[in-house]
């Protein structure tokens, strides 16, 4: 019995590790690839994000799982269930998916009230009145539209359609919820505020989701997991700590926050994953002590990444190890200075502490974190 | 995958290509068989072409096709713009309350106007060559519409409020600080109409004349009230004689009908591929206040310019019709002791025995076809602008070529082509066929319509109660046809008023007891007297005003512009 219960619950575990199931997703647009080669999975419960700039795929990828168009390649299931698999000859339409969805322009029914809309997944599930209008009372409450209910979906503002909006998602308990850029279209303090209460109502009820975005604070704010996307590729995928502070390339440095990057070679390596890497900007060179990633040697060619919070500016020379510029620029920002830094042709971005006095014209010394100074892959 | 869509998709298109396009191969293959001498066999040949000029009526008719539709394009085209500019950009006293009268023509059947119009400026008849030859000692007449200038005249007049409509829209959404900036930069008011205004307007302009020269070209019962009687015949009213006349010849009749169809077909594919798309380069969607030009004393003088025209499109012929269908027969004199409502018993009171069938019949047959062909078409038109917008890939563009097609040929072609298809079907000589023309040749209007509202509404809001579990039909039944209502209904009253007026199909494919109002109303004019036609013309104009009254309640004006 035991052994069996334990059987049962790993694998169940199991099961659950790869509950939504995307694998080799390809999506053409004519010959436009715009989904290529794309595999993830999500946990049971997790939230996912897919980030990206606009045409990285990521909205495709996300109506893909929906069921909103077929796929030319790869397999999708959910749970267990193939949604979508052309090779099998397998696709379930949209509407027998059990998937929440909340689109970027909130696609509430204008000619229906609130209420309405939210019961309207339930009607189509035939669930008798009684319980239909309790769940409705419910869901509204938790979205905080409680006293709305009768309200025309045009009477809302943008926040309240998107909670509405959100309420029609998740009544019907479904095994999935969907977001396609769901806070876009509201303005940047309503936006603040939705993606905490998002991520609280998502945790409330605890539905598997996955979350469309271009915006890196959304994406850092409320997800268990990113994927940053570019080009119908999947570049990274990890935890927003992760993300930030190892990026695996010098696109998803650019694109996560701010970053000093620079060309550069790997001139000396050790096993511990650290070395030395070259840079070189208009006439100035410098070898710097780094993080290395897996196989990387000397000769590598290499993106050095450094955060402007890792670079320490300093009027005062602190030895061989730093880089000596000019300050071309020094914005006060309360508790921060922004610095522009002039270091051959390169312009360092460098995040200073006001007590440091930096102003422009001064000469300054900058010293690099090894321990936040990351080689990656061009 | 057959899902409820794919389903759909396929009867629908099946449905529509065949509605389409076998007419007009009909016609074409029967174009190209020519009848021997007896009349009873035919050999394939291009003998019905080449008598487009060899036969000297026919080489005429197509001359005068010509002649009229371009004097009709002219004239539609100078009244219905200046119409347009002293309503959009000026002063003018009370432009809000002319703009409805305006339009008026656009609902009510131009034939009635030609009748009308023969009644007010006939020689012999004309209440206003009576008056002349009366009150000013005229000799002989005043005007004569009964010849082309006659045709041209009524046929500018009553397509008019095409190109109003046209280029109305175009000049009220144009962003004045396009005119503006012209103005700060030194260019007078002249100038920056002529540089600016008119250029960005022009793609409207000529949209319109297009429309008006096609329309034209397919108009029957003008040059056959005006043109035929007295030597002008047109290509309508010859192919009218080879489909119904003494000398019937249907492949005759299908080659001219191609002739028309081919030139009508090539201009509109001209407008809908090069000038529709490029009006929306220089008009943005959005609603703007227009440049209002201070015309000053001038101000008085368009308002007597479009006063003069609502007179002479709405008020005149309306008045003739009533005054000419109070007397028991018309002499071009006005007899008070004489009128009587005697015209209106004998073609309404259809259970009189002195009763007129061809009138009573029509009036009830108008109001069954109209009713419907208008739910037909807007079913239709519903899934095929689904079709159209919801769903990509060949399918959706196969259809939206389908959809033009039908706008390329007049209703008298088309109606051809039905004729030679179903000829030897049972539904020949029965409401069905004349129903299978009216929907073939105007669901592309509702569709139009539909699209319009379509375009409007996100995708999304479709596609999250698929989401929500609902599937394709109960999406349409729930989200998309309650959001779709306002357009929906408005292309249903725009259907249901061109079908009650309906002429050109309606005469090529009746029979006796299937007549139309508008067949009742030639058949009036053809074996009654001019009275008793004039009694059911106002009839069915009234009617139309009505329908127009009801248009405007629940539609506006922009769900005309299609």
């Amino acid at each position: 019995m035991i052994a069996g219960n334990s059987a049962g619950v790993m694998a169940d575990t199991s099961a659950d590790d790869r509950y939504v199931e995307v694998q080799g997703l390809v999506k053409l647009f004519g010959t436009d690839r715009a989904v290529d080669d794309v595999s993830f999975s999500v946990p049971k419960g997790r939230f996912l994000t897919l980030l990206g700039p606009s045409g990285c795929g990521k909205t495709t990828t996300l109506m893909s799982i929906a069921g909103l168009h077929s796929v030319d390649a790869g397999r999708i299931s959910v749970g267990g269930t193939v949604y979508t698999a052309p090779a099998e000859g397998q696709f379930m339409p949209p509407e027998r998916r059990d998937i929440g969805m909340v689109f970027q322009s909130y696609a509430i029914w204008p000619h229906m009230t609130v209420a309405q809309n939210v019961a309207y997944p339930l009607e189509i599930r035939k669930i008798d009145r009684a319980e239909i209008d309790q769940r409705v009372h419910e869901v509204l409450h938790l979205v905080g539209l409680g006293t709305m209910a009768d309200k025309l979906a045009t009477q809302l503002s943008g926040g309240q359609q998107q909670r509405a909006a959100l309420a029609r998602a998740i009544v019907s308990r479904p095994r999935l919820l969907l977001f396609d850029e769901p806070l876009s279209n509201l303005d940047l303090k309503l936006r603040e505020q939705m993606r905490l209460e998002l991520k609280r109502i998502q945790h409330e009820v605890g539905i598997t989701s996955i979350y469309v975005t271009h915006d890196q604070a959304e994406a850092l704010v409320m997800s268990d997991e990113i994927i940053v996307m570019s080009k119908g590729r999947i570049q990274q995928k990890g935890g927003p700590r992760e993300i930030y502070a190892q990026p695996v390339n010098a696109y998803v440095s650019n694109f996560i926050g701010v970053a000093n990057l620079l060309k550069g070679r790997v001139v000396t390596a050790t096993s511990a994953g650290r070395g030395e890497v070259e840079i070189a900007a208009g006439g100035r060179t410098a070898r710097l002590p780094c993080l290395l990633r897996a196989g990387m040697t000397p000769g590598t060619e290499v993106v050095l990444s450094v955060r402007p919070e890792n670079v320490a500016a300093s009027r005062q020379n602190g030895g061989s190890a730093c880089l000596e510029g000019e300050v071309i620029e020094a914005i006060f920002l309360g508790n921060s200075v922004d610095c522009r830094v002039r270091w051959g042709d390169f312009e360092w971005k460098v995040t200073a502490h006001p007590r440091a006095g930096l102003k422009a014209g001064q000469k300054v010394y900058l010293r690099l974190d090894p321990e936040h100074t990351l080689a990656v892959h061009p | 995958m057959l899902t409820q869509e794919s389903i759909a998709t396929i009867i629908v298109s099946v449905i529509v290509a065949a509605a389409v396009l076998l007419p007009l191969f009909a016609l074409v293959v029967s174009s190209f068989q020519v009848m021997d001498a007896s009349g009873f066999s035919t050999t394939w040949g291009f003998e019905n072409y080449t008598a487009l000029f060899n036969d000297r009526v026919i080489h005429k008719a197509f001359i005068n096709t010509l002649l009229i539709s371009s004097g009709s394009t002219i004239l539609a085209t100078f009244l219905g713009v200046s119409l347009a500019w002293i309503n959009a950009r000026t002063n003018c006293p009370w432009r809000d309350r002319l703009e409805p009268y305006n339009l008026i023509p656009f609902f009510l059947s131009p034939f009635v106007g030609a009748i009308a119009w023969h009644n007010l400026a006939s020689p012999r008849i004309g209440l206003l060559n009576s008056w002349a030859r009366d009150y000013l000692g005229v000799p002989g007449y005043l005007i004569n519409v009964d010849n082309i200038y006659g045709v041209i005249w009524v046929t500018g007049i009553f397509f008019t409020p095409l190109v109003y409509l046209f280029v109305v829209g175009s000049l009220r959404r144009m962003d004045p600080s396009l005119e503006d900036s012209a103005r700060t930069t030194g260019a007078g008011l002249l100038r920056t109409t002529m540089t600016v205004t008119l250029p960005l307007v022009a793609p409207a302009i000529l949209s319109g004349a297009i429309i008006v020269f096609v329309t034209s070209a397919g108009e029957f019962g003008v040059p056959f009230k005006l043109g035929a009687p007295y030597g002008w015949q047109t290509l309508t009213t010859q192919i009218f004689s080879k489909a119904v006349g003494d000398d019937a010849n249907y492949y005759l009749g299908s080659a001219m009908s191609m002739s028309l169809g081919i030139i009508t077909a090539f201009f509109i594919w001209v407008q809908q591929r090069y000038i529709a798309p490029r009006s929306f380069t220089t008009v943005t969607g959005k609603g703007f206040r227009p440049n209002v030009i201070e015309l000053g004393r001038w101000k008085w003088f368009a308002f007597g310019y479009n006063i003069s025209f609502i007179v002479f499109a709405v008020v005149l012929p309306i008045l003739s019709l009533i005054i000419v269908s109070l007397h028991p027969v018309w002499q071009g004199r006005i007899i008070p002791s004489a009128m009587s409502l005697n015209n209106y018993v004998k073609t309404l009171f259809f259970w009189r025995p002195d009763s007129i069938q061809a009138a009573t019949n029509g009036i009830y047959n108008s109001f069954i076809l109209a009713f419907l062909g208008a739910t037909i078409a807007m079913i239709l038109s519903l899934v095929v602008s689904h079709m159209i917008h919801r769903t990509k890939g060949f399918g959706a563009r196969v259809l939206d070529f389908l959809c033009v097609v039908p706008i390329g040929f007049p209703g008298i072609v088309l109606a051809m082509g039905v004729l030679v298809t179903y000829i030897k079907t049972p539904i020949y000589a029965t409401l069905w066929i004349i129903l299978l023309g009216y929907i073939t040749r105007f669901f592309p209007y509702g569709q139009r319509n539909i699209s319009s509202v379509m375009l409007a509404i996100s995708e999304e809001l479709d596609q999250s109660s698929r989401m929500a579990g609902a599937s394709w039909f109960t999406t349409l039944r729930r989200i998309t046809i309650p959001l779709l209502k306002p357009g929906i209904f408005a292309g249903w009253v725009l259907l249901f008023i061109i079908f009650l007026r309906e002429l050109s199909i309606s005469i090529i494919l009746y029979t006796s007891g299937t007549e139309t109002l508008s067949v009742g109303v030639y058949y009036l004019s053809n074996y009654e007297n001019e009275a008793l036609t004039a009694a059911l013309s106002m009839t069915q104009t009234v009617i139309l005003l009505v329908c127009i009254l009801i248009f405007r309640r629940v539609a506006g004006r922009e769900a005309l512009t299609a």
